[in-house]
């Protein structure tokens, strides 16, 4: 076993060739495309009147001034700080409510679960006729009670929010999933433990039940709060970020900088910014959330 | 104040009876084991009393009061449970606290308890440590901390020995009992093992499909068994029940010739009890036998003999010689003799 | 190991052998088309049964027609396969892309190979109003196919119901306020069951905003595509005309209307009149339960509307014998007949006065008079609006539009603010 020898050498050749495909895969579709992407974003975009150039940060600095951008990343936060914590704890809520031993469980999880399985584009196309005014489900329920609907969509202070309440409503059963798996995997006897001890349900639940399902939640979280950001399907059926970009999302205006405005280095740019904020977002939630779950 | 009494219990499911018609009186300040075989009811009786399991029929009394119906934290017991149910992401002293701090006991009487209670079970060291970070024992130490700190007058523990190796186990059993003694808990101990009920109780109910065997102190148990299911029970090995043919000329032992025969007076087909301990081994007088295999313990040896097509054990002390198909008579004094009827009951 | 590798050289040579034999096979002249279906209906159908047809009179050309989606999705694949290197020979998008077309070098001028008097009298052929957008810099860049303009519907029995004469629809903007209230029905509690109009505000406002501006007499856009004139007086006055419609006459929700959802609230009863493409006809037709009409859209100081829809382009990276077979296919697609064909299948305008002369379309015009309105608002029709940069310059109009629609700005400062953004878009393209 010489290192080094003729026998070494071949075996580091075959590992390396038995990578090569992957690697390939890998630089091709995530690597390269992230690095052209950042590249792409310090030239102009290149037409066939106006070829590309190099122009440093000119796309950064346009981006600042553009009062379209700040729109969008402002409906995002707000989008993401709400759709996160709103979803999460309905799907807490649904997961302990399914939990119990209740008549129909199957059925009643199957129901919470149905949103999930639809594509977010046939979601959308329900939901437009829900909110749709003079014939929308919404209407016509207010309607029997003697009230006039808002125009939920056509209406800059409610779109947002009618954008929002399909998302949680879409994201809330799938996370449920992953809570209802994380809490039958609970002993009972925690519980029972803790009913000896005179705890409240509240009690056991804010001090035993919750904790011990925090690494679900973290990743429950990630997840929704990468979803928030590049999930925005119902925006082309529902509203197309509309009106006047009160309910457009960052990515929404990556994808009309890119395919309708035909920009893609500024859609790069904007790119560039989105992936940061997710990277720190990320990294944020690993490292000062990681320290205070307890994994088991 | 806190003696319990448990009447005409009963626990079905589905249809079937996991304990039927069970009634038994845990005196204030005992020590009681339920004992079974797994399967028994033995959990499923002590989960009654706890309040965690609806009980079907029957009555469930703490200190007088009838808490059949009652909810658990009104019952005033604390119990241990086989797997110690403890709260993972909690220090151990947050453990042992839990309760208290639900019942909204002051700050400074906790540190108190929790100071005294950790004296008590040797988890000075511990108790800013996770579960996880702690040895079998030593868990198992914290589960009893947290029962003994919320200074119920009740215990109940379920199987809390069973999780440990056989050396610590035994530590345990001393330890448990003499805290039941200085702490003066009604305790009831659920265990399959008949050594733990023979050290530790006061009192042993024997189970058997839910319905109790015999309660009696491990003495009665062990040398009164009131079944022969009882006597083969207990003992290590457990005692010898050897089927009799009786006719005209009297009893013998099933399968054996007039060299077989014994002096008891009983009908045919009941059975004959003799502890391994109470046979003699010799080569010319007793009933007629042959050695099937021979296990060395050190100080005695277990004797596994032939007679005809049914087989007893003997145990006799110092390494017994004997080879594999040797012949070999056995005999024991009537003194040592149970008698079961047909159908196991106790008759002398 | 090496008879691995031996098995897996031998299995690509085969492999690319056959590759060749098919290659040699197939000596036709190999189209490919890219089309949106932007309404409802089996337009796909329809298409490849025009597409039949051709193959069967030209068996030296195969074409690939191949379904991209909607507009914008046509767009982006026509474009990546442009970029890509293995574009398509022509392709059906939108008529206002032109420019952005120009821009990205993709499509040449048909005037480059339509070249025989033959081509240039085809060339002449079609309504001028169509024509506008595909005609840049004196030259044509896009041959008019699914067009569409904006047309009124409104409810005859509506109309009965509150005394007005329902064959006569509102032919002016005062006549189009005055009718719409008294058509707006009102509930005991207060509620609005029935509006009096609705114009769609979502996905195309700039479209419809272009109709009250022409109305108004303003055009939006110069032909070099580099001016816009968002904030004159007209622009203002119109936009202003069209958010009072909500808000001071309330004979129209207030907010944005949603274009998708607006067939079924006309067909449902919930308004008595709405603005929408022509392209909607034959569903309108086929789902209202009430006698409807269809009339040009009401003048201010004139007539007018945009057209809009798809035009067909024909690639840059093409070889000759490529130019000529899509110049075959495309003069095939807009012969009278095909034109009738097609504008009866799916409410789209006839692009050719003598479609309208064929005995299919006559014959239809009779049976359904509707089907003409489009055709007879085609002398009053403009380009559809754009721009170089036309993706930007579209959208800031559309956002000032909506932000006074629902309330957030003033007519004359959103559309301030928009003229603004769109000189700084535009100048590099004087």
């Amino acid at each position: 076993m010489r290192i080094g020898g003729p026998v070494a050498i071949r075996n580091q050749v075959y590992g390396w060739l038995l990578l090569t495909p992957a690697a390939f895969l890998l630089v091709a579709f995530t690597h390269y495309p992230a690095v052209a992407t950042l590249a792409q974003s310090f030239f102009t975009q290149g037409t066939a009147l106006h070829p590309s150039k190099f122009i440093e940060f000119e796309n950064y600095r346009f981006m600042f001034d553009d009062p379209v951008f700040w729109k969008v990343f402002r409906n995002n936060a707000i989008y993401s700080s709400i759709t996160v914590p709103t979803s999460i704890a309905f799907a807490i809520l649904m997961a302990i409510w399914v939990n119990e031993k209740l008549p129909l469980r199957g059925l009643v999880r199957m129901a919470y679960f149905t949103p999930t399985i639809l594509p977010m584009i046939a979601v959308a196309n329900i939901w437009l006729f829900f909110y749709t005014p003079e014939i929308g489900l919404l209407d016509q329920i207010l309607g029997r009670f003697g009230f006039q609907s808002p125009n939920w969509l056509g209406n800059t202070d409610t779109v947002l929010g009618c954008v929002i309440v399909l998302a949680i409503w879409k994201d809330a059963g799938f996370f449920m999933i992953f809570y209802l798996a994380a809490l039958q995997s609970l002993p009972v006897e925690l519980e029972e433990a803790a009913r000896l001890e005179g705890a409240s349900r509240w009690y056991y639940f804010r001090r035993v039940t919750f904790p011990l399902l925090m690494p679900t939640t973290l990743f429950v979280m990630i997840n929704s709060l990468i979803n928030s950001f590049k999930l925005i399907d119902h925006l082309f059926i529902l509203t197309k970020g509309g009106p006047d970009n009160a309910s457009s999302l960052l990515l929404y205006y990556i994808y009309e900088v890119a395919f309708s405005f035909l920009d893609q280095a500024y859609a790069s740019t904007l790119t560039v910014v989105l992936l940061a904020l997710l990277a720190l977002l990320a990294v944020g939630q690993f490292t000062i959330l990681d320290k205070r779950i307890h994994y088991r | 104040m806190s003696r319990i009494e448990v009447v005409s219990l009963v626990k079905e499911w589905n249809g079937t009876r996991a304990v039927d018609n069970l009634s038994f009186v845990v005196p204030e300040g005992t020590f009681t084991v339920l004992l079974g075989p797994s399967g028994c009811g033995k959990s499923t009786t002590l989960r009654m009393i706890a309040g965690l399991e609806d009980v079907t029929a029957g009555r469930v009394l703490i200190g007088g009061k009838d808490v059949t119906r009652a909810d658990p934290a009104k019952r005033q017991v604390s119990m241990v449970f086989q797997s110690y149910a403890l709260f993972p992401h909690l220090s151990v002293a947050e453990n042992i606290l839990f309760g208290l701090k639900v019942r909204k006991i002051a700050a400074a009487e906790r540190d108190k308890r929790l100071k005294r209670v950790a004296g008590v079970v040797g988890l000075e060291d511990f108790l800013d440590r996770k579960p996880a970070q702690l040895s079998g024992g030593q868990r198992q130490r914290v589960a009893l901390a947290r029962a003994i700190v919320a200074e119920y007058p009740v215990c109940l523990m379920d199987e809390p020995l069973s999780n440990l190796d056989a050396k610590l186990r035994g530590e345990m059993r001393s330890e448990i009992r003499d805290l039941q003694r200085k702490l003066g808990m009604t305790m009831v101990y659920v265990t399959h093992d008949q050594t733990e009920a023979m050290s530790m109780a006061d009192q042993v109910v024997l189970m058997k499909d839910g319905v109790c065997e015999q309660i009696g102190t491990p003495d009665d148990l062990y040398n009164r068994p009131s079944t022969a299911f009882v006597a083969r029970f207990l003992g290590m090995p457990p005692m010898n029940v050897i089927r009799l043919a009786c006719g005209a000329q009297g009893c013998r032992v099933a399968g054996l010739e007039s060299d077989g025969s014994v002096t008891v007076e009983a009908g045919d087909g009941w059975l004959l009890g003799v502890r391994p301990e109470d046979i003699a081994l010799d080569p010319s007088c007793g009933i007629p036998g042959q050695a099937i295999a021979v296990d060395y313990l050190g100080a005695d040896s277990v004797v596994r003999i032939a007679l005809g097509e049914q087989q007893i054990i003997a145990r006799v002390a110092g390494h017994c010689q004997l080879g594999s198909g040797q012949p070999i008579r056995v005999s024991w004094t009537p003194a040592v003799q149970h008698l079961f009827d047909d159908q196991g009951r106790r008759v002398a | 190991m090496r008879t691995t590798l031996k098995k897996a050289a031998i299995g690509l040579a085969a492999a690319s052998a056959v590759l060749g034999l098919a290659a040699a096979a197939q000596a036709k002249t190999q189209l490919t088309m890219y089309y949106p279906v932007a309404v409802g209906g089996p337009l796909t159908k329809i298409v490849d049964d025009l597409i039949a047809g051709f193959e069967k009179q030209n068996p030296d050309v195969s074409v690939k027609a191949i379904y991209a989606g909607n507009y914008d999705d046509a767009r982006v694949k026509a474009l990546a396969a442009l970029n890509s290197g293995e574009p398509g020979q022509l392709a059906v998008l939108y008529a206002l892309d032109s420019y952005e077309l120009i821009e990205q070098g993709a499509i040449i001028p048909f005037d480059e190979f339509a070249t025989t008097p033959e081509d240039k009298t085809w060339l002449k052929s079609f309504y001028p109003a169509l024509m506008e957008n595909g005609t840049i810099q004196g030259k044509t860049w896009g041959i008019p196919f699914q067009r569409s303009t904006i047309v009124m519907y409104y409810n005859k029995d509506a109309f009965k119901e509150v005394g007005l004469d329902p064959e006569k629809p509102p032919q002016n903007w005062d006549e189009l306020t005055k009718m719409s209230q008294k058509l707006v029905k009102k509930e005991a509690d207060g509620t609005v069951s029935r509006w009096g109009v609705m114009v769609p505000s979502t996905g195309y406002p700039y479209w419809m905003f272009q109709a009250f501006a022409m109305q108004n007499g303003q055009l939006l856009m110069n032909n070099a595509g580099n001016e816009v004139y968002f904030d004159t007086p007209a622009s203002v006055e119109a936009l202003t005309y069209w958010r009072d419609l909500g808000t001071k006459y309330g004979v129209m929700p207030t907010g944005t209307i949603e274009w998708a959802t607006l067939r079924q609230a006309f067909t449902e009863g919930k308004t008595a009149i709405m603005w929408h493409t022509t392209g909607n006809l034959t569903a309108v037709k086929d789902t209202a339960k009430f006698n409807f009409g269809v009339a040009m859209l009401p003048a201010m100081k004139q007539r007018g509307s945009p057209t809009g829809g798809g035009n067909f382009y024909i690639f840059k990276k093409t070889s000759k014998e490529e130019q000529q077979a899509a110049l075959k296919l495309i003069k095939y697609l807009t012969q009278p007949e095909r034109t009738a064909e097609w504008s009866i299948k799916t409410g789209y305008v006839g692009t050719r006065p003598d479609a309208y002369e064929t005995p299919a379309l006559k014959k239809y015009a009779q049976e359904f008079p509707p089907a003409v309105v489009a055709r007879d608002q085609l002398k009053f029709a403009s380009a559809e609006f754009s721009t170089y940069q036309t993706g930007r310059v579209r959208k800031l109009l559309s956002d000032a539009i909506q932000a006074v629609l629902t309330g957030a700005k003033q007519p004359k400062e959103a559309m301030s603010e928009a003229q603004k953004q769109a000189d700084a878009l535009l100048r590099r393209y004087k």
